[in-house]
């Protein structure tokens, strides 16, 4: 029976070595490759250079691209968060009954592939009283769509979670106004729910490519657009962008598990 | 003496459903009156209506003879206690009782010398800089009334503030709060599904369903007088009979009622010497068969077959009482004057 469950481990670990092996190996030679000078015939790089990430980080265009991508992601997240967290908390408090409306709207993105919407976008936004085809405008639009089922879902749990009724309830009969009693008592205790969307919302929007291409992949230029204009050019600048880019992404991760685990931490007590 | 807290003709619907309809009680300064019904029959919505959480249709809500039915929940002067508590997680104990205390501008010292009070009062003094999450349900219910005598309510709404916690601990805590609303005389609604809870705790009960209050008085009387077959059912294990029925047991009764109520504890199980003791002269006897025994801690509890009818009877587990094993024959002493004659529902 011993050997049964010690041979059961051994096979988990292996399946385990087996799957992290064929996940890192892709990234570890992305990784060799952006940090390697000649690399053709051998196993490893035949000589090393930080070459390819110093051309990176004089390039401009990169700086702009990674700019462009910094500023447009964090206003469409802001304005996301700035309309949905009071909507969200309206209908989950006060108007239920537009729950299920809500979330049929917010899964439209899923059912929407991203080269329909753009096309749609496109013709709608091209002419007409709102004609922001090609701008940073439209791309904000989108974005805010794109990442409407994140949003609304994290501020909608975190409410539920908190019990924001009752509290509201309680915080308005010890004689706080409704204004108050959302900042000092629900608006603290969602907080965490909410920076979890909003840094997840935010990697969403950092890795997205095909709307913002197709919507204004010719007049602005962000990190995605950049990268895959860049591939053609130089298979170690691109692996050199792909590994910042990875580790920017990994960063706002962690920040995003940290902050998840503090929310558990406070809900389990 | 006129009412302190008084509801006229409150009215609430949600879609096409009545909750309330036309609800009617008067509440006494210092009094504990317990909403009793099953689920769904409007108690909660009627508490949150009274702390002005949910808007009713119609009807007034008298508080100290002003109406405050447009007030704000916050101008209400009233204190609720939440089923779920609702302690608000990012403040330690401390900070929530001191939370309604601050809204209402209260200084900083006044704040933490009337925690201090409260707290010594719920015993939870060494928890003061802890955080809801970490204090058992029990603890959390205290913190929870706490809070709400903090800011010195007119009148204290509990909604099934128990229900959550252990049998122990809802004793101990039903105790905790009778005496403490008699300390402050703090004018109490509390709501509960449980009627031995509404019997201990209230100086009066009013039954509710289907949102209205179907019946009301001391716990005695809505105990020994049910008014239909429906308070008779919720109150206790009333052995609820049709008239046939009650022909064949009694052999005659002058009543037009169409069903009558008799409590468990009201028969007198017979052996054969008793048959023909004096204490049951007038009593009619009538022979029977028992269905099932059950042993309730003090109380014995038997399903009996008796002329065509089951009756539950309780006899009291003194070790004394006649003991009777399964599937026996017994014969039982009815008295009719216990037998409660009973109202057609909604007459």
């Amino acid at each position: 029976m011993e050997t049964r469950v010690r041979k059961t481990g051994l096979t988990h670990k292996l399946l385990m070595f087996v799957l992290m092996i064929y996940l890192l190996i892709p990234l570890l030679a992305t990784f060799l490759y952006a940090f390697a000078k000649e690399w053709q015939t051998t196993v490893l790089p035949e000589r090393w250079t930080v070459g390819w990430f110093s051309e990176m980080f004089q390039d401009i265009r990169f700086l702009d691209a990674l700019w462009t991508s910094l500023y447009l992601c964090s206003i469409s997240v802001a304005l996301s968060l700035v309309i949905m967290l009071p909507a969200v908390f309206i209908i989950t408090v006060y108007l239920p009954k537009w729950e299920s409306f809500m979330k049929g709207i917010v899964v439209l993105p899923y059912a929407v592939p991203g080269v329909v919407a753009a096309v749609g976008l496109i013709r709608a936004y091209s002419s007409g009283p709102i004609e922001i085809a090609g701008t940073a405008y439209i791309l904000i639009g989108a974005y805010f769509i794109v990442i409407l089922p994140y949003m609304y879902q994290g501020i909608h749990n975190s409410l539920l979670t908190v019990s924001a009724v009752e509290l509201l309830g309680s915080a308005e009969l010890l004689g706080a106004t409704r204004i108050k009693a959302f900042v000092s008592v629900i608006l603290p205790n969602i907080w965490p729910g909410v920076m979890t969307s909003t840094l997840l919302s935010f990697s969403v929007l950092f890795g997205e490519f095909v709307l913002t291409n197709m919507l204004v992949g010719g007049h602005i230029q962000t990190i995605q657009v950049y990268l895959y204009q860049r591939v053609g050019e130089s298979g170690h600048l691109a692996s050199a962008i792909a590994i910042s880019y990875f580790i920017f992404i990994l960063v706002l991760s962690m920040i995003l598990m940290k902050l998840g685990k503090r929310m558990n931490r406070g809900i389990e007590g | 003496m006129s009412a302190y807290l008084e509801l006229q003709g409150i009215r609430k619907q949600f879609g096409n459903t009545n909750v309330l309809n036309h609800v009617d009680l008067q509440i006494r300064e210092g009094e504990l009156v317990t909403l009793l019904g099953p689920s769904g029959c409007g108690k909660s919505t009627l508490l949150r209506c009274i702390a002005g959480l949910t808007e009713i249709d119609g009807g007034q809500i008298l508080l100290e003879q002003k109406d405050i039915v447009n007030l704000a929940p916050r101008n209400r002067e009233i204190g609720m206690v939440f089923q779920s508590y609702a302690l608000f997680p990012n403040l330690t104990v401390s900070e929530n009782i001191q939370y309604g205390m601050k809204m209402r501008g209260a200084s900083k010292g006044e704040r933490r010398n009337r925690s201090e009070e409260l707290l010594a009062l719920i015993d939870l003094e060494d928890k003061r800089d802890a955080y809801p999450q970490h204090l058992s349900g029990g603890q959390q219910q205290r913190v929870a009334l706490a809070r709400s005598l903090a800011i010195q309510p007119k009148v204290l709404l509990l909604d099934e503030p128990l229900s959550a916690l252990d049998a122990k601990i809802r004793k101990n805590l039903r105790t905790e709060i009778r005496d403490i609303q008699k300390k402050f005389n703090m004018t109490t609604i509390f709501v509960t599904h449980d009627q031995e809870e509404a019997l201990i705790l209230s100086d009066r009960v009013c039954l509710m369903n289907k949102g209205s209050i179907v019946q009301q008085g001391t716990p005695e009387e809505l105990y020994t007088t049910p008014r239909t077959e429906f308070v008779a059912r919720f109150m206790g294990s009333y052995n609820v009979l049709t008239k046939p029925e009650v022909l064949r047991l009694f052999e005659r009764v002058d009543s037009t009622a169409e069903s009558f109520a008799i409590r468990p504890e009201s028969f007198i199980l017979l052996n054969e010497e008793g048959r023909n003791e004096a204490l049951y002269a007038g009593k009619r006897i009538v022979d029977g068969n028992v269905h099932a025994v059950s042993i309730l801690g003090n109380i014995i509890r038997y399903e009996i077959d008796a002329a065509g009818v089951r009756l539950t009877i309780d006899v009291l587990n003194d070790g004394r009482s006649h003991r009777i094993g399964d599937r026996g024959a017994v014969s039982l002493a009815l008295d009719d004057s216990q037998l409660l004659h009973l109202e057609k529902e909604g007459a």
